[in-house]
């Protein structure tokens, strides 16, 4: 057994690191964040140029070949300095999706614009129970003489309004509920009956409600007509990267909150020398240490492709958990100061709070585990 | 990273399982059965010690030279995991897992040939004398006193939460050879080669859980000779700290929480809900017991980085961290366990407990453990150093 990052994953978390700490402070963050795009194609094109676009795509599309593991040692990072970038959107959710389809005719050019970095990707699926399994589709496609009639509604889609290319879960036949008769389209915007509402999420994304009324696609459009697995792939792999994401956050609040209480001084002495925020701070480090291992030990499952659904509902369930008693934590420590705006503090536990709420908060990955593991299924042919 | 097990690994699973399987008398099992503390009952624990032993197994983690089967981090998980699996009684830790590492550190080559034998055999028994009437969570200010007297110490004073002290017949103790400057500077680290030395008395204390786990013994003029000391006179404390790293770390906890779990879940699923279907299926139950998976599978990975050699077992607060966690988890099993055998917690099953008692528990076995091993379980955030005390050291080492 071994769960530590390889050398070459050492050597890309300190280039990355090393950006990101000349190219990306806070403040250069938050005037990302306060820009009109929201996000800032020049860090986007030297993310790219250190890889990072094309990092977990396989070499046949233009990708680098990296595994889950790569992408954990990366995201920690954007975690950390709350990275906005559409990385998520682009690459893990859109291009994964396209990157599981390569048989089909159009998928190549539009992962290959990603992988470069000239195109945006969304990934809209959810419809706003919260719950990732995509069998709760209810969005309708109807097949046509010349294509698709799409109508249903989506949710908190990340980039949902400034993609360049949108990927859309739909149901071909069967009510919601069902695991069968859906299907992944894509689709270049802007297209007629498609409607963004779009936003900005509290942890400062950019993202949007898709309403499709009547949108109508072309025949090539569909991507596959049997997308559940492909669906639950590009979950699986968000879910550990939004994870690592998470992770980092967690690392920087328990840095920050203990440099802050042992340099605060009140009745003459470091708040971190009273016991009460000492312990406070004990156990910001216990629920970090228990986050981190658990990241770290399901990235390793899942670059050996042994991941199962209990075991990322696990990782979820404990980020989520754990990282709500980091950032609240760390904003009582601050007190005062950790209720504005200027401090990265509460950035952070926002982007925390966003990556609980995201396919499937705490609450719904409990009750997964709760239900116990399946019984592993016996093999369904010898060999 | 890489998670697969090698195939050789697989082999050697195969091998202890089925040694699990078949060297344990149906006595060895009761006890496991029965097991409601680190505790589990002494003959039958004994008997099972020697039986490991003569297979080379009874102590996991000790390298060849001195006896063990100098296994792998992987391979004493694995044999962790089948154990527990089985719900085997864990071996007595006070010899093996603490005073023993200990000599093999810090011990004379005389002290090692002496005692680890016996150790690993289980020929002699350990208990720790750290813990005074005044000196718990501040043992630095412990006073049972050793005056040097000829080849002799002559102690005087007693020692309290000396577990299982009335069934030892060695010691370990902390004692005060020196008044002078810091209170950490004069303690002596000194091994006992007795529990009858004139002048000496145990007197067991009965816990919340009806048994005579803990002991308080007391010395008057006891004379004993100075070669039992480990390490210098006066610098007991370092000694007391090294030792204390075993005592924290050390074995895999994760497969016992587990088991517990596992075993929880069973009866959850036998235990009717006043909601209808089963308790397994209550959705607050349901929720409970996935926030407690959840907690155990993040410990289950911090062990398993540590094993592996992951850098994170070289945090400074590691001891602290693992104590903290393990010893919280195994109070939350215990709690979800009352909670599943519910009114069945409550007969008082003492006699019950013990192996070969002539009278039939009440209700399974879960209902028959619940209670005492919740209310032993109380202790496991008191002993080897409060939770307190950890997350004090815990915040030390994030002070800038």
């Amino acid at each position: 057994m071994n769960f530590s990052f390889t050398e070459e994953q050492d050597l890309l978390r300190a280039s990355v690191s090393q950006y990101l700490q000349r190219h990306y402070t806070f403040e250069d963050r938050q005037a990302v964040v306060r820009s009109k795009a929201g996000w800032s194609h020049e860090v986007w094109r030297g993310l790219g140029e250190l890889g990072l676009h094309a990092l977990p795509f396989p070499e046949e599309a233009g990708g680098l070949g990296g595994s889950i593991v790569d992408v954990v040692a990366t995201a920690e990072l954007f975690g950390a300095h709350l990275v906005v970038e559409p990385y998520v959107a682009s690459v893990m959710l859109a291009g994964t999706a396209l990157a599981a389809v390569p048989e089909h005719a159009d998928t190549a050019h539009r992962l290959e614009r990603i992988v470069a970095g000239e195109a945006i990707g969304a990934f809209a699926h959810e419809e706003g129970s919260g719950m990732p399994d995509p069998a709760l589709v209810a969005t309708r496609a109807e097949r046509t003489a010349n294509g698709y009639v799409l109508t249903g509604e989506k949710k908190m889609v990340l980039h949902g309004a400034d993609a360049d290319i949108l990927v859309v879960s739909a149901r071909l036949h069967g009510e919601p509920g069902d695991p069968d008769g859906l299907a992944l389209f894509v689709v270049d915007p802007p297209t007629a009956g498609i409607a963004a509402t779009p936003f900005v999420t509290v942890d400062g994304r950019r993202a949007a409600h898709l309403r499709f009324d009547d949108a109508e696609l072309a025949s090539d459009a569909l991507l596959t007509a049997d997308a559940h697995d492909v669906i639950m792939k590009v979950l699986d792999r968000a879910i550990v990267a939004l994870a690592a994401e998470s992770v980092g956050s967690m690392g920087e609040l328990l840095h920050r909150t203990a440099e802050y209480a042992s340099t605060r001084e009140q009745f003459g002495v470091p708040i971190g020398t009273f016991q009460a925020v000492a312990h406070r701070l004990a156990d910001m480090k216990i629920a970090y240490v228990k986050a981190r291992s658990t990241l770290l030990y399901t990235a390793a499952l899942a670059e050996a492709e042994q991941a199962e659904p209990h075991d990322l509902a696990v990782l979820k369930a404990q980020v989520g958990r754990l990282g709500r008693v980091i950032g609240e934590s760390a904003i009582q420590t601050h007190g005062g100061v950790g209720m504005t705006d200027e401090l990265p503090i509460g950035h952070l536990h926002k982007r925390i709070l966003a990556v609980d709420a995201m396919f499937g908060a705490t609450d719904h990955h409990l009750r997964t585990v709760g239900a116990g593991r399946p019984e592993p299924q016996p093999a369904s042919r010898a060999g | 990273m890489d998670i697969a097990p090698d195939a050789d690994l697989e082999n050697f699973r195969k091998e202890v399982a089925e040694f699990l399987d078949t060297a344990p008398t149906p006595e060895i099992r009761e006890a496991g059965r029965k097991t409601t503390s680190l505790f589990p009952a002494f003959e039958q624990v004994m008997a099972w010690q020697r039986i490991l032993h003569a297979r080379g197994w009874a102590a996991p983690a000790w390298p060849i030279e001195h006896g063990g089967p100098g296994w792998s981090v992987e391979q004493r998980y694995i044999f962790a995991d089948e154990y527990q699996k089985r719900g085997l009684p864990p071996l007595l830790p006070n010899g093996l897992q603490m005073v023993g590492p200990l000599l093999m550190e810090l011990g004379t080559p005389e002290q090692q040939a002496r005692y680890l034998p016996g150790i690993l055999s289980g020929e002699d028994y350990w208990t720790q004398g750290y813990s005074e009437p005044g000196s718990g969570s501040d043992l630095a200010s412990l006073s049972c006193s050793a005056a040097p007297d000829g080849d002799d110490y002559l102690l005087n004073g007693s020692k309290i939460w000396t577990s299982h002290a009335h069934l030892a017949n060695r010691m370990f103790m902390l004692v005060r050879t020196s008044s002078e400057g810091r209170k950490q500077q004069g303690i002596t680290f000194l091994l006992l080669d007795r529990m009858d030395y004139p002048g000496m008395e145990v007197r067991p204390i009965i816990g919340l859980d009806g048994e005579p786990e803990q002991c308080e013994v007391f010395f008057t003029d006891v004379r004993v000779p100075q070669s039992g000391r480990v390490g210098a006179e006066n610098d007991g404390w370092s000694v007391a700290k090294q030792l204390l790293t075993h005592e924290r770390g050390g074995s895999a906890q994760s497969p016992m929480l587990r088991h517990r779990l596992g075993a929880a879940r069973e009866a959850a699923a036998r235990t009717p809900s006043a909601f209808g279907g089963t308790l397994a299926e209550d959705p607050v139950f349901r929720r409970d017991l996935g926030e407690l998976e959840v907690e155990i599978a993040s410990y289950e990975h911090f062990e398993k980085l540590a094993l592996s050699g992951h850098e994170i077992a070289q945090d400074p607060a590691f001891p602290s961290l693992n104590k903290v966690m393990s010893s919280e988890l195994t109070q939350r099993i215990s709690v979800l366990m009352t909670r599943v055998a519910g009114l069945d917690a409550l007969p008082d099953q003492r006699e019950a407990l013990h192996v070969g008692a002539p009278v039939d528990p009440l209700g399974d076995d879960l209902a028959l453990v619940a209670m005492p091993y919740y209310l032993n379980s109380r202790a496991t955030t008191i002993y080897a150093g409060t939770n307190e005390v950890q997350r004090d050291l815990i915040a030390r080492t994030l002070r800038h």
